[in-house]
């Protein structure tokens, strides 16, 4: 055999390899997005419950003041970002269009004159930044993917605890970057603005219309208890989802990799089919050439 | 009679749906009975019992820890922190 077609040979010998990787990729990730999935849809109710519930709040009473809820916070110009990554690669764009979200909202909430502390879930985010020796306020990475519900908690507690804090040092403003799950086929990178809460702000008059409601022990305390607990809900729904994106994220690109090796394999396959031809072909010309010199030197015996 | 419509849902799975006819919940002052046609209402709780009587009497107790319910028009949602076995204080 050739040298040309030794080395075509193993060529597709290394694609086919890296083929079985992407299928066997592609395969875990489609089984994931549905457990995903559902752990989105069974967080759904209580996020649904708790909008609910905040929205009858802010619309039925005119008196309730909460930190959070107050529409221009600039006590200290800073504001947190909050990014959800992945922690591992062969995601396709899922970690860099987040990232790119950020670096987005970075520059505007800069140029508004605001001061940004970065909060990075994920290993990727984390080592974005680190990378350009710029500062991280806290990750969490690496993280499990059975424990986000946990993740989440822990993560609203801290940043709960930042935003109520009156100090100096104390936060304005909170977002999230995380990437919205729309269907298997389609992601999106996206910022929400968590604090200051944009409360949907219902028709003036539909005020009248509905009844008043009663608040137990007080609306204030309703409300102290209530608003963070909404924050930590769109934390978690928000990585719940973030986590669906990626397993999809991860099934495309493996499965364009796996479509790309078998592109790889065609046509190499090709080649080394090319070059064995060619080498017969050479012979056969060697041969013939051979013996047609031996038949015109007129000699009979071999 | 009209019966309430209860949804009762915990951070990461619905753990009671369906018509009852009393709710009782553990308010942030004190236990706190829920009947049909009430008024509007938005509560904290604390810690104890949640229990859901449905229409055929039979009651059901979940122990809670931190959470909130509102009502509104018969319809009750409860949602809560943390689920675990009933104390067995105040239920029956």
């Amino acid at each position: 055999m050739g040298a040309q077609q030794r080395e075509y040979k193993k060529r597709i010998r290394s694609a086919q390899g890296m083929q079985k990787i992407f299928k066997a990729q592609e395969m875990i990730a489609a089984a994931r997005i549905s457990k995903a999935q559902a752990r989105v849809e069974a967080t759904t109710p209580y996020a649904d419950a708790i909008t609910q519930a905040i929205g009858a709040v802010a619309t039925h009473t005119r008196d309730a003041v909460h930190p959070f809820l107050a529409q221009d916070r600039s006590r200290t110009g800073r504001v947190a970002i909050l990014l959800i990554t992945s922690d591992r690669g062969m995601a396709g764009s899922y970690s860099s269009s987040a990232i790119r979200q950020a670096e987005r909202l970075n520059n505007t909430l800069r140029a508004e004159g605001k001061s940004v502390e970065r909060y990075i879930v994920g290993r990727k985010g984390d080592s974005y930044f680190r990378f350009r020796n710029r500062r991280v306020e806290q990750s969490w990475t690496p993280y499990k993917e059975t424990e986000l519900v946990e993740l989440g908690h822990e993560i609203a507690a801290t940043l709960n605890a930042r935003l109520l804090d009156e100090s100096e040092n104390g936060l304005d403003e909170l977002f999230v970057v995380g990437t919205r799950f729309i269907s298997r086929f389609q992601q999106e990178a996206r910022v929400a603005r968590l604090v200051p809460l944009a409360v949907v702000d219902a028709d003036e008059d539909a005020d009248t219309t509905f009844p008043l409601y009663d608040f137990i022990p007080d609306a204030a305390t309703v409300l102290d208890d209530l608003v963070p607990r909404y924050v930590t809900s769109r934390i978690v729904s928000i990585l719940l989802q973030s986590m669906a994106s990626e397993h999809a994220s991860r099934q495309r690109a493996m499965k364009t990799a796996t479509d790309n090796a078998d592109s790889q394999i065609t046509k190499f396959t090709r080649l080394a089919n090319a070059a064995r031809q060619a080498e017969i072909t050479q012979e056969i010309t060697e041969i013939v050439g051979g013996a047609d010199a031996l038949a015109g030197s007129g000699r009979k015996d071999r | 009679m009209s019966s309430l419509e209860v949804t009762f849902v915990t951070a990461g799975s619905t753990v009671w749906t369906g018509r009852a006819a009393q709710v009782v919940v553990p308010a942030l002052d004190g236990s706190m009975g829920i009947l049909p046609r009430m008024q509007p209402t938005l509560a904290i709780l604390g810690s104890g019992d949640v229990r859901v009587i449905d229409e055929s009497g039979r009651a059901e107790v979940f122990g809670v820890d931190g959470g909130f319910m509102s009502m509104d028009d018969d319809i009750v949602t409860i949602g809560v922190d943390s689920l675990h076995p009933a104390t067995g204080a105040g239920s029956r």
